[in-house]
Formats: structure tokens, sequence, C-alpha cells
């Protein structure tokens, strides 16, 4: 039990130095080239989105065809 | 030709995102560095973005509110810019804008050895060094969100469309309680059920928007927890059918409950965050300036409502889809 608090104690304090020593990947990649990557995120937010909502469109027709003809 | 709002919506929704990812940004200073000076002489580099100077030498200048020290600017590149200063004894305050051209940078420079003195210089704005041929249409380019601006035209239309989906399915329910037909009840829940998806995208998208401007995924912000709930309210709408057995009779209660539901929406989207009261980091809300005010030549407005348009076309599209679906699926377990 000690073991595992130290070992996140540790963690919590690498994360903090990894803060204040450089951006790390998250910021580099949002706010890099004048945060333009943000929108192509956002932009494939939205895409995945509807393609989720046509999969499960797609499923229930299926589901519908098979209830016509079994 | 019955499909034709179906074309119209993908049409609109295709010009506006190209629209919206291909229009460039109006060039803007960046950065300034160092951000201390002392009185003497300083040389202050900035950073320009989309600015295309041209190479040779032009007038730079630093500004507070009533004083301003002139200086040459030598151009590096086509981002970079080098300018000189004498700045003289006696500033009145800091001098925080700095200005290249017709470009400024405000909030930039922080000076000691503040005064009473001095003059101001009569230099800039004026000369253009910049080559603006190829600049016609663009974007206003805004410190914190840059490129990000592009964002409006994505996130901002999926609250338009929920909220309009929700509009269809408030109607259908006040229709449901007057008929007491299913038929309405059916099309109401399926408006909400696409409503809902719409309301998922905008929150992950402003969430992602947040991180890359506020510095955070979630804030305490009125607009965001009123739309955090708002989903729930609709989520609650959606088990709250689940609940009953009757159809008629959840037909009825969940009539009932899409009005209220409606009215909460319309006070957490519209009425809440718009109270001066209340901070809020939303453009637009809590007294803060909308993105109306940087828009002084419409140019996010003539792509802003053709995507608006596009996005709730394409919304009702799903809707038809949804609705035509659970009635065979009715019909069929009947």
């Amino acid at each position: 039990m000690r073991y595992i608090t130290s070992l996140a104690l540790l963690l919590f304090t690498l994360h903090a130095n990894a803060q204040s020593a450089a951006p790390n990947w998250l910021e580099e990649s949002l706010y890099g080239n004048g945060k333009i990557n943000t929108v192509v995120i956002v932009v494939a937010i939205i895409l995945l989105g509807i393609g989720l909502w046509m999969f499960r469109m797609d499923r229930k027709l299926s589901r519908l065809e098979k209830k016509i003809k079994p | 030709m019955k499909y034709w709002w179906k074309f119209l919506g993908i049409g609109l929704l295709l010009f506006a995102s190209i629209a919206a990812l291909r229009t460039p940004l109006s060039p803007a200073l960046v950065h300034v560095s160092p951000d201390r000076i002392a009185p003497g002489t300083a040389v202050v580099e900035v950073l320009g973005y989309n600015t295309n100077f041209q190479k040779g030498t032009t007038e730079g200048y630093l500004e507070n509110a009533s004083q301003r020290v002139c200086g040459s600017a030598e151009v590096i590149d086509a981002t970079h810019v080098r300018m000189t200063f004498d700045i003289p004894q006696g500033m009145k305050d800091h001098l925080t804008t700095v200005g290249v051209d017709q470009l400024r940078y405000d909030g930039a420079l922080f000076t000691e050895g503040l005064g009473s003195g001095i003059e101001s210089g009569s230099c800039g704005p004026g000369v253009n060094k910049i080559d603006m041929s190829g600049i016609g249409f663009a974007f206003p380019n805004r410190s914190i969100l840059y490129e990000s601006i592009r964002n409006l035209h994505f996130h901002v239309p999926m609250w338009f469309a929920m909220i309009f989906l929700m509009g269809i399915s408030v109607v259908y329910s006040i229709l449901t309680l007057g008929s007491n037909s299913l038929e309405h009840d059916r099309a109401a829940v399926s408006a909400a059920q696409v409503g809902l998806v719409f309301c998922a995208l905008g929150l992950i998208t402003g969430a992602v928007w947040a991180r890359a401007t506020w510095g955070a995924f979630w804030t305490n912000d009125v607009k965001l927890n009123g739309a955090a709930v708002t989903g729930l309210i609709y989520l609650a709408y959606l088990v709250l059918r689940g609940s009953v057995q009757d159809a008629h009779k959840r037909a009825r209660l969940a009539g009932i409950y899409n009005i209220f539901a409606f009215v909460l929406l319309v006070l957490f989207l519209f009425v809440v965050p718009r109270l001066n009261a209340i901070d809020s980091l939303h453009p637009g809300n809590g007294g803060n300036g909308g993105f109306s005010d940087l828009d002084l030549d419409n140019r996010l407005r003539a792509i802003f409502y053709p995507a608006v348009l596009g996005w709730i076309l394409l919304g009702v599209w799903m809707f038809s889809l949804k609705n035509r679906a659970s009635k065979l699926n009715d019909q069929l377990d009947r």
C-alpha cells in the first residue's frame, strides 16, 4: 500500500515537472500552427459522430429487414 | 424534385465547410519580444502571422494611451520585423501597444522608469509595407483564437441544429396533446433523439475548442453547464418514456414533459447566459463582446449562416430517416 502511494506521489511530481518544462503533446498539437489542429480535431469529431449515427441507423434497418422476411 | 432540400443542405455544407477551412486569416502581429524595456535604446522583435512583409525599412511605433514613441523598423523576412527605438525618460504609462504600419499588437511591453514627461511623436499608422494582394476575403485574426476562429462554422451550427430539432420535437409534442395521436408522439421522440446527437457533438467539439483557447476541457462557464443540463433534461425525457408501459399514457406524459424541457432549454441556453450579472467566457454572453464585434465586414457571417442552414437541413434529414425507421418498426411489431 505504501509502495503504491509513493509511486502515485512520484508520478504526480513527474507530471508537475513535465508541465513546467515544455508544452505537453496535447498543447503542442492544439496550439501549433496557429491552432489549426484544433479545427482539424473538431471537424474529425463531427464526421465521426455523424458516421456513428449512420452505423446505428444501418443496424436498425437491417433488423427491420430481418423482421420482414425471416 | 421532392429531394431538393436535401441537395440544398449538402450543397450548403460543402460550400460552408470548404470556405471555412480555406479562407485565409487577415494579417496580424502575434508575438513581441522582449516583454519589458527600459529608457534608452531598445530593440523589439515582432512576429507576424500571414503578414508577408516586404523587404526594406518602414516605420514602427510604441504607444500608450496618450504618448507615442517612433522608431525605425527593419523587415527581416515576411513574418519578422526588428524595430529600434530610443525610449525617452519619463513615459506616463507602460507602452502597451506595438505598431508596424497598420498592424497593432496590444498588451505588449512593460516599461521601467515611468515619469510624466515627453510629447507624443508623430508617426505611423499609414505607410503600408504589407503585401495585401492575395488576401481579399479573410477572417479576423484575433489573439488566442488565431486559426481556431474557423470552429465558429463547425461548433456553433451543432447547437443551432440541436435547438431546431428540439423545436420540431416540442411542436409535435403539442400536436400529440391536442390529437392524442401516436404518430405525432413518435415524431417528437425521433426529433429529440437526433437533437441529442447534435447536443453531444456540440459539447465535445466545444470542449476541444475550450482546451485550445481557455486552457481547460471544461470550465465553470454558465453556458457550458446550461448546455450540459439541457442535454441531461432531454436524456431524462427518453428515460421517462421508457418507464411508462401504456402507449397513450406515455404519449401524453412525455408531451407535457417535453414542453417543460423546451422552456428550460430556452432558459439555460439563451436567457441565463446573457444576464450581465453572470460572468461567462462565451463570446456574446455575460456582457462579453460577441464574434459580431470582430466581424465588421460580415465575412464570418457570409459563411456562418449557410453553415447553420446546411446543418439544420442535415438534422431534419436525419430526423426524417429516424422517424420513418421507427414507424416501420412499430408497424412490424404490431
